[in-house]
């Protein structure tokens, strides 16, 4: 073979390894766009809800609100609102049997009386006139509106008869439906109703678990790390630590819930379903991963840092803290950040401390019995209803949301903290 | 002239390999020994035995006997911390504290309560400086990072942070070479002003630097003293002939 054979293979063989690399990652961020495009397609439309303008007519005597010519709000909190809300629903289209008046009536949410009862309570001026007001749609129609109902199959298979999208056609064409931010989505708890069900309760659920986690694991980590990293001596013991260490971190996620199941639940008898036990069975889990990381960054320190220390005359636990652990901090923070990440993308073990329960109130206290994030996804994703495949993808998104933040956070407190030697 | 420092039989093991072989030393108070030798030949290990340095490292032994002004420092009485407040050390890589210049010098006083107020600190911290050739060159920009130094400089800082506890005895193992001839040169000039305060203990590789700064020389080889003398002696006329050969760099 001539020297230009030879340069021309190299160069061949150059370009073909570049795009070897450029079509593996070119496959990679195919699948994640198609993951994303999924999620945000069918998720997107579960920030909007679909409301129908509804004329409400606040009479006084209706509500019971006798001899009062300027009731306050608490009257009016505890006034008889069965009436007016009966007479809303109904008048939203004429009918002429007990049959089509239910028809009608499941047209709005289930939550439109609450709805009512609250637009007095913050309007108290609309007292004795008639008002129009947007309320919420049923999930039927909601969908009808987003387009995830066909109309052309038979009547007997839709959700929605004949009547109902005749009444539907009628009030578009009026322009009474309107598409607007859903405030139940992100504010409110878990509900049967698809068009009323909310992720506050995983969002505050998720939080409480990822703090308690991060409050156990992260001091015990660091402290093991450290001990192990700088303190103990290398023996058999040691290694047979390390080795279940790193054995740990691998041990899958299910096998931890059932620890807690088991211990903090059954022995110490800890509230179930609760963010308390969730934080605490996951932290459990990250712990070994964070032990890793904050050894791996302990061991990146110089060795002539810590030589420089003693030299001047520091113990060795001056040493550690005063050197040795702060240079660690950015590596230390960032392993932490990505050890919760992981913790907050879990479900199997949360599933077996009761945390799959369902739950309406948002909880207010970690040892408020709560779902999270990963849990309402899969519960979700188990029920019947049409509108509850958009929540799903629409919590999928908040879920990659938070991820992305934390990890971002990881990359920032790494640049942000890292110091030149 | 007094010795302040003698070591008699010691004796270093890492694991089953042994690295010092019964070497007796003394160093001379007030004035600069020199420690020469190939690489590899023990000088460093014997350097660190003498703030007992070695002590972090879990497989190295030491047997034999290093006194101290009289004080046996590997006597089980004597607290490490204490000995290395006596006796302060400079590396062969400078490796001063990613702090800034100000703490870098004042992190000993501080930790062994040396200072009694901010103001003396700041005495503290000016005077060892000063003592080190740094302060001009530093004063304006003290909480500035050490570590954004010249590598002469941070040398230098190093050697500060040393001086800044008020030692008797500076150790330093190859503390040029990392360094360009001009900074080299400022600190053997510096190291030749520092012995008038302190007994100091050099490593080098340079057999030049030994004959520049020092006053006694030690030649080490294969983890054995070969020779110990005046400098004077050792390098215009040595009585062994490895030592011949080694500084007319026959070998080594």
């Amino acid at each position: 073979m001539t020297r230009e054979q030879r340069l021309k293979k190299r160069y061949t063989a150059e370009k073909r390894f570049r795009l070897m690399g450029i079509g593996a990652i070119a496959i990679a961020i195919f699948f994640v766009f198609l993951l994303l495009l999924k999620v945000f397609s069918t998720g997107s439309t579960a920030f909007v809800k679909t409301t129908i303008q509804t004329e409400v007519d606040f009479n006084k005597e209706l509500l019971e609100l006798k001899d009062v010519a300027n009731p306050n709000i608490e009257q009016i909190k505890s006034a008889e609102f069965f009436d007016v809300t009966y007479k809303a629903a109904t008048g939203l289209f004429p009918y002429s049997n007990a049959e089509e008046e239910k028809d009608v009536k499941q047209l709005l949410s289930g939550n439109y009386e609450l709805e009512i009862k609250n637009y007095l309570i913050n309007n108290p001026d609309a007292l004795g006139k008639k008002v129009m007001i947007d309320l919420t749609a049923s999930d039927d129609l909601d969908q009808l509106h987003k387009g995830n109902f066909p109309r052309d199959i038979p009547e007997d298979r839709r959700r929605l008869n004949n009547f109902q999208l005749n009444i539907y056609d009628n009030l578009l064409e009026q322009g009474k439906i309107k598409t607007v931010f859903s405030n139940y989505f992100l504010f409110s708890g878990d509900s049967r109703d698809p068009e009323i069900a909310g992720v506050a309760g995983a969002i505050i659920g998720s939080f409480f678990s990822i703090i308690i986690c991060l409050i156990i694991s992260f001091p015990i980590a660091l402290m093991a790390a450290v001990y192990l990293e700088e303190f103990a001596p290398k023996n058999i013991v040691t290694d047979i630590i390390e080795i279940n260490i790193n054995n740990l971190a691998a041990v899958p996620s299910i096998v931890f819930g059932l620890l807690g199941l088991g211990m903090l639940l059954g022995v110490f008898g800890l509230p179930r379903s609760t963010a308390l036990v969730g934080g605490i069975t996951l932290s459990l889990m990250t712990l070994p991963t964070i032990i890793i990381a904050c050894r791996a960054s302990l061991k990146a320190v110089p060795p002539s840092i810590r030589e420089g220390a003693l030299a001047v005359g520091a113990s060795k636990v001056q040493t550690v803290m005063h050197h040795v652990v702060p240079l660690a901090m950015p590596g230390t923070l960032s392993g932490t950040i990505i050890g919760l990440a992981q913790a907050l993308g879990e479900t199997a073990p949360l599933l077996l401390i009761g945390m799959v329960a369902f739950v309406v109130d948002v909880p207010s206290v970690p040892t408020d019995p709560s779902t999270s994030l990963p849990v309402q996804i899969y519960l979700w994703s188990e029920s019947a209803e049409r509108g509850f495949v958009e929540k799903t993808s629409a919590t999928i998104m908040l879920l990659i949301g938070f991820l992305i933040i934390m990890n971002s956070l990881a990359v920032w407190a790494r640049q942000k903290f890292e110091r030149k030697w | 002239m007094k010795n302040k420092i003698k070591a008699k039989g010691v004796s270093v093991f890492y694991g089953e390999k042994q690295a010092l072989f019964d070497v007796d030393l003394n160093v001379a108070e007030k004035q600069v020994t020199a420690l020469i030798g190939p690489s590899g030949c023990g000088k460093s290990t014997f350097l660190r035995c003498l703030n007992r340095m070695n002590d972090v490292i879990d497989i190295c032994k030491v047997s034999g006997v290093i006194e101290i002004d009289g004080e046996n420092i590997y006597d089980k009485s004597v607290d490490v911390v204490q000995l290395r407040e006596r006796v302060g050390m400079v590396f062969q890589k400078p490796n001063p504290f990613p702090k800034s210049i100000y703490e870098n010098v004042s992190y000993g006083p501080d930790i062994h309560g040396i200072a009694k107020d901010k103001n003396h600190m700041d005495e503290i911290v000016e005077n060892s400086l000063k003592q080190a050739a740094l302060w001009d060159e530093v004063k304006d920009r003290l909480d500035e990072p050490g570590t954004g130094l010249s590598g002469g400089q941070q040398q230098r800082l190093c050697i500060a942070r040393a001086i800044s506890i008020n030692p008797e005895v500076i150790l330093m193992d190859e503390p040029c070479s990392a360094l360009d001839p001009i900074a080299t040169a400022k600190i053997e000039t510096l190291i030749d002003e520092l012995k008038s305060l302190y007994t100091i203990a050099i490593v080098t590789h340079s057999m030049s630097q030994a004959a520049r700064v020092s006053q006694y020389t030690g030649f080490f080889h294969l983890g054995k003293l070969i020779e110990f003398n005046t400098t004077d002696k050792l390098f215009k006329n040595p009585d062994n002939k490895m030592t011949q050969d080694y500084i007319t760099g026959r070998f080594g």
